[in-house]
């Protein structure tokens, strides 16, 4: 008997409780949206915005270069005061589509008041996260950024045409990751922030494609020294503006 | 107070004993390597998990499902078919293989490719040669279906189909392929006994077989080059593939011998149609290469009456409760309740 009381007792108190803890993600998520910081990011080719598809851009002098598909994962967001953590990203993985429009800036919900004097990210995907099975999100299978012959996240995945490609469409392919050695492909940036209330992170495509030798190399699709050297060499286009 | 803690105890207890009946360690069997916090067993989960197995929707024109290469009477493997089948009559590369104990497995594919049983089924989902279909196109397809919304809202509690459920959801199902009742365990559980000719073969295996099948899963989950020639049309390197080292060229993953009789043809291109083939090849076909198993230099020589004693020992480890297991098969009854409450 006192057993099916406590129960009872259990029943209306526990909807009282989930009613509660409703109340509180609603005021959560309320509160949460005021206080994100809005961090632009802008990738640029020759000072503006890139545009993908029918822009052909002047490429190596007397060249063209046109980009169809750019996609890339920024994970672990930390920022940085004197080289103390002061303020890490929960569950920290963004999806960065240029053709989506919220890929424009990363929405971060850093405490008010919060002073750094830099910002630390990854460009790609952690090997734990790697190896964890099926996960959702930005980091859903259906996002085209998951290897599927193999395991593991295509960290960066840059398509288009040059008519320096060798290959009958003259096309380009970089998809670039791989998490195992000695390929681990995840690249670790920290840029410094001279004023912490506005800033925004940019990436220069220009600099990124005339690092490239899309004659001989314009085709990698899995893990390789190749394919960390330029993961390197992206994660340099980064900058703070 | 007390109260309460009583109450969060009988619902620990009762979660405790529902993903137990869903999924049980076989007695003196290792634990699984499969995280189960990560996605946590519900008969809902299961349920949509096998509708989805048996499903073509899968396939970008819908004509082959798992089951097409999975089929439950030959442990989940394609009989008779040496190389897996796809879309438009294509051929694959390798052998499909067979399916179960896969919570023990920590590598999948006869490459390793596939490090978590969760993602296992992309590959086929997407290979241009098996189901040449994504991830996206899958989802989409799936939540145009009021079955499977309904199906995924009993899961998920969310009738939207997402990548990472679909993904779960057929995971969870391969998880509950587990087969632990061929006669070689009820001998070593003492419910039966093996037969003179048995028992003789089981010594064979113990001392020539054992080390890279081992027991109680008949395989130490390694790769291994087991020395056949190559076949120069494939030219396939295996393992080396995925690591891109030369010491692991020809080296593919050491399959588990259960179900065997019924899982032919065997090797990773289903090149031996039957078992004797495959002890013959071990005494006097190996081809000797840089990466050839060290245990493999002499081969594997045995007389004729010991290869009869091991045959005899290796079919004692089918397990007919598990090849016609009604909760494998086709999930008819399930579908046909859910259509007709729709």
């Amino acid at each position: 008997m006192s057993k099916s009381i406590s129960f009872c007792k259990f029943n209306i108190t526990s909807k009282a409780y989930i009613l509660c803890c409703f109340l509180l993600i609603l005021v959560n998520q309320v509160f949460a949206q005021d206080n994100c910081q809005r961090v632009p990011l802008a990738i640029s080719y020759n000072f503006k915005p890139l545009l993908l598809n029918d822009t052909a851009y002047a490429y190596k002098l007397k060249h063209k270069i046109k980009f169809e598909v750019f996609k890339f994962y920024i994970s672990k967001i930390t920022l940085i005061k004197s080289n103390q953590v002061v303020w890490q990203e929960d569950n920290s993985f963004h999806l960065i589509d240029i053709e989506e429009n919220d890929s424009s800036a990363l929405c971060l919900e850093i405490p008010e008041d919060t002073e750094f004097d830099a910002i630390q990210f990854n460009l790609g995907i952690d090997s734990l996260t790697n190896v964890s099975g099926a996960l959702g999100g930005d980091l859903d299978p259906t996002k085209g950024m998951y290897w599927t012959w193999q395991n593991g996240y295509v960290n960066f995945k840059l398509q288009g045409t040059s008519d320096l490609c060798n290959n009958p469409k003259n096309e380009f392919e970089f998809h670039l990751g791989g998490y195992l050695k000695p390929f681990n492909n995840l690249q670790h940036i920290k840029l410094m922030v001279s004023n912490s209330n506005k800033f925004s992170i940019s990436f220069n495509m220009e600099q990124f494609v005339n690092g490239l030798d899309l004659e001989n190399i314009n085709h990698i699709m899995s893990p390789s020294a190749i394919a960390t050297e330029l993961a390197q060499s992206a994660a340099k286009c980064f900058s703070i503006k | 107070m007390i109260k309460y803690f009583f109450v969060l105890i009988c619902l620990v207890f009762a979660q405790l004993i529902e993903q137990n009946d869903l999924f049980d360690t076989p007695k003196n069997w290792p634990a699984p390597f499969y995280d189960f916090e990560k996605n946590k067993l519900t008969k809902e989960k299961i349920l949509l998990g096998r509708v989805l197995f048996y499903d073509p929707i899968l396939s970008k024109d819908s004509t082959i499902s798992c089951n097409s290469c999975h089929s439950p009477f030959s442990a989940f493997t394609h009989v008779d078919h040496a190389l897996s089948h796809g879309i438009h009559d294509s051929v694959g590369t390798r052998n499909s293989p067979a399916l179960m104990n896969l919570a023990w497995q920590k590598k999948f594919m006869w490459d390793g490719a596939i490090n978590n049983l969760d993602m296992q089924s992309l590959a086929p989902i997407s290979h241009p040669a098996e189901m040449g279909s994504s991830m996206n196109d899958v989802v989409i397809k799936l939540n145009r279906n009021k079955i499977y919304k309904k199906l995924f809202n009993n899961a998920f509690k969310d009738s939207i189909a997402t990548g990472e459920h679909t993904l779960k959801a057929i995971a969870q199902f391969m998880l509950t392929l587990v087969s632990s009742n061929s006669k070689y365990d009820k001998v070593m559980s003492n419910k039966a006994e093996f037969t003179v000719q048995e028992q003789n073969g089981y010594q064979i295996f113990k001392s020539n077989c054992a080390a890279c099948h081992t027991e109680p899963l008949f395989t130490n989950g390694e790769f291994a080059n087991n020395g056949l020639p190559l076949d120069s049309l494939l030219h396939d390197k295996g393992r080396m593939r995925i690591t891109q080292k030369k010491e692991d060229a020809y080296q593919f993953k050491v399959p588990t011998l259960r179900n065997i009789e019924f899982s032919y043809p065997y090797m990773h291109d289903g090149r031996f149609k039957k078992l004797n083939e495959v002890l013959n090849h071990y005494a006097n076909g190996i081809k000797k290469s840089e990466t050839l198993d060290a245990k493999l230099q002499n081969g594997i020589v045995l007389n004729s009456n010991q290869k009869v004693d091991l045959i005899a020992f290796l079919l004692t480890l089918s397990d007919k409760e598990f090849l016609f297991d009604k909760k494998f098969s086709y999930p008819m009854e399930e579908i046909k309740t859910l259509t007709l409450s729709h």
